[in-house]
């Protein structure tokens, strides 16, 4: 299984949209694409994983750093659109509180 | 111990001179098929690396003639660069992927004995020996 | 069958007996003698040779065009020769790292050791398998001064040898606590400290923590972040979900975890487990936590390590015997 990257960047604020399973073999790729965004100041990043059927704790380990860089350079992130499956990892492991997840829009999942 | 010659590799062509000098000089000495090719196969790609990564280099032929055994030495010389971790290049499969063919591993593993001397600058030499069997 | 010689007069001898009869039976020895040259580490350039030698010296009117045409051959297989064997020696590299990889796993099975602590009235099954050499999960039991039962069950993010290592860590960590400090949120509070200063920022560990106190019947814990475990009801026969909210370790450097009490009444169960449990698959397909429980409920009746080892055996055969995360699960009954 594979996961589609697909960024829209702009000045101000990207979107990126992801379609596939985060895992131990697509993970560098997102770290890759992610990273390089909350590393600019001030940077507004939205990631939607509307698509996203999979994710393990590599997974995770991406959004922590790419969290702890939003910290260190006053850029933020945000997380849209997440399955039940992939939001569920967030919430036992406690991140859902740190990280901005938005559960508003969430799809037809429930 | 004599009778040293050499052949300079500029162009692909010359290649082929440095393999046809050494499996004459190898069949001379009274080599045997199988380690005529080998010691063709080492010529080549020591004169392939040459010709690839090398300035001015040239491969040459010493006949090695001691008290109990004779052997052909192969010698490969250039003014390049130098081999800055020559471990690294002596590893199996480092140099293999980027099509070199065996690389310097594969020449060892041609001949009887092996030496390399590098100086970062200044150039490589590498000297090759098969005795005969 | 003797292995056999390698040497010209026999591949001649064979040759021509194959030669002037065609039959199976030099077929049969010609793969014979395929096997011993391999086992004798003869390069396919030398069998080449060998099959001039032995044509000359059968044939000596041979024509010239195929003897040149041999040497042709010859000339083509020496580079297939020379990869022949540093495949050779990359295979005795790679056995060589496999055997290292084997004594690290070793150490770090003597290093992470921890023994099922025998309690009156305490029923404990434990089984832990990694998914490859070494494990990224991890247990500890720990007997308090108080008679009470620490229990920590971890997972490393990531699988292999850098989780084995960050695991060591934890371990050691854990030990050189002060007994008085023990309590589950004061656990899990010093060890986030540790893993925040000291591992990669994408790295990070979540950790269930329990204390049981067999004399009160109360279970105390607190959870980094961890797969939630589950409670059995015997009374009820239901199970529920041990839920704990907590932050995994070592993503900020003060945090704060809750505690949580349960009672545990006789015939109870408290399953903790990774989530090499729950996320198994099969084929495309996650199981789903009704069928770990319903795994877990069909074999709630025998005792707790057979149960725990029949509970794997279901899960290891669903996934074709290849486990694709490192497989935890501890179950304790509470028996009067």
């Amino acid at each position: 299984m594979n996961l589609n990257i697909d960024v829209a960047e702009g000045n101000e604020k990207s979107v990126v949209k992801l379609s596939g399973e985060i895992d131990a073999y697509t993970a560098p790729e997102l770290k890759d694409n992610v990273l390089p965004l909350t590393k600019k100041e001030g940077h507004q990043t939205e990631i939607n994983m509307e698509n996203v059927h999979y994710m393990d704790s590599t997974g995770l380990g991406i959004f922590i750093s790419a969290l702890k860089s939003t910290n260190e350079n006053n850029s933020t992130m945000r997380l849209v659109d997440l399955q039940d499956r992939v939001l569920r990892l967030f919430q036992i492991t406690g991140l859902d509180e740190l990280i901005t997840i938005d559960t508003a829009i969430r799809g037809g999942n429930e | 111990m004599d009778l040293k010659s050499c052949v300079d590799i500029n162009q692909e062509w010359d290649i082929v001179k440095a393999r046809q000098l050494g499996r004459a000089k190898a069949r001379g000495i009274g080599f045997g098929t199988v380690d005529q090719a080998r010691l063709a196969t080492a010529v080549s790609e020591l004169a392939r690396n040459l010709y690839l990564y090398a300035d001015r280099g040239k491969i040459c032929f010493e006949i090695t003639d001691e008290l109990d055994r004779k052997g052909l030495c192969v010698i490969s010389l250039d003014v390049g660069p130098g081999i800055e971790n020559i471990s690294r290049v002596m590893e199996d499969g480092y140099s293999t992927s980027g099509g070199l063919g065996a690389g310097l591993p594969g020449v060892k593993r041609l001949v009887d004995q092996f030496d390399i001397h590098s100086e970062e600058e200044q150039g490589t030499e590498i000297r090759a020996i098969k005795w005969l069997r | 069958m003797e292995t056999m010689d390698t040497d010209i007069s026999n591949y001649r001898n064979l040759l021509r007996h194959y030669i002037e009869i065609r039959d199976e039976q030099s077929l049969y020895g010609a793969e014979q003698l395929s096997k011993a040259f391999i086992k004798d580490n003869i390069p396919p350039d030398e069998i080449i040779n060998l099959h001039i030698q032995a044509m000359s010296e059968l044939y000596p009117d041979i024509p010239e065009y195929f003897q040149y045409s041999m040497s042709f051959l010859l000339e083509v297989m020496i580079a297939y020769g020379m990869a022949h064997q540093e495949y050779r020696s990359l295979r005795e590299e790679q056995s060589e790292l496999k055997s290292e990889i084997a004594v690290a796993a070793n150490m770090q099975d003597t290093l992470l050791t921890t023994t099922k602590p025998e309690i009156d009235g305490l029923d404990i099954g434990v089984v832990s398998v990694p998914a490859h050499q070494m494990s990224g999960d991890y247990y500890h039991f720990l007997m308090g001064g108080d008679d009470s039962l620490g229990i920590a069950i971890a997972d490393v993010i990531g699988k292999g040898i850098p989780a084995a290592l960050a695991m060591s860590m934890i371990k050691y960590s854990m030990d050189s606590l002060p007994e008085a400090t023990m309590s589950p949120k004061t656990i899990l509070k010093n060890l986030n400290r540790v893993v925040e200063r000291n591992v990669d920022s994408s790295m990070f560990i979540t950790m269930f923590y329990a204390q049981f106190f067999p004399y009160e019947n109360k279970l105390w814990y607190a959870s980094a972040g961890h797969e939630p475990g589950f409670h059995y009801n015997a009374e009820a026969k239901t199970f529920n979900e041990i839920k704990a909210k907590g932050l995994v370790l070592g993503v900020t450097p003060d945090t704060d975890y809750r505690e949580y009490e349960r009672t545990i009444h006789q015939g109870d169960m408290v399953i903790l487990l990774t989530d090499g449990v729950t996320e198994c698959r099969q084929g495309d397909r996650f199981i789903e936590t009704e069928e770990v429980l319903e795994i877990i409920e069909k074999y709630a009746d025998y005792p707790a390590q057979e149960m725990v080892n029949k509970v794997y055996k279901h899960f290891e055969r669903m996934q074709d015997f290849q486990l694709r995360d490192d497989f935890t699960l501890i179950v304790l009954r509470k028996e009067v």
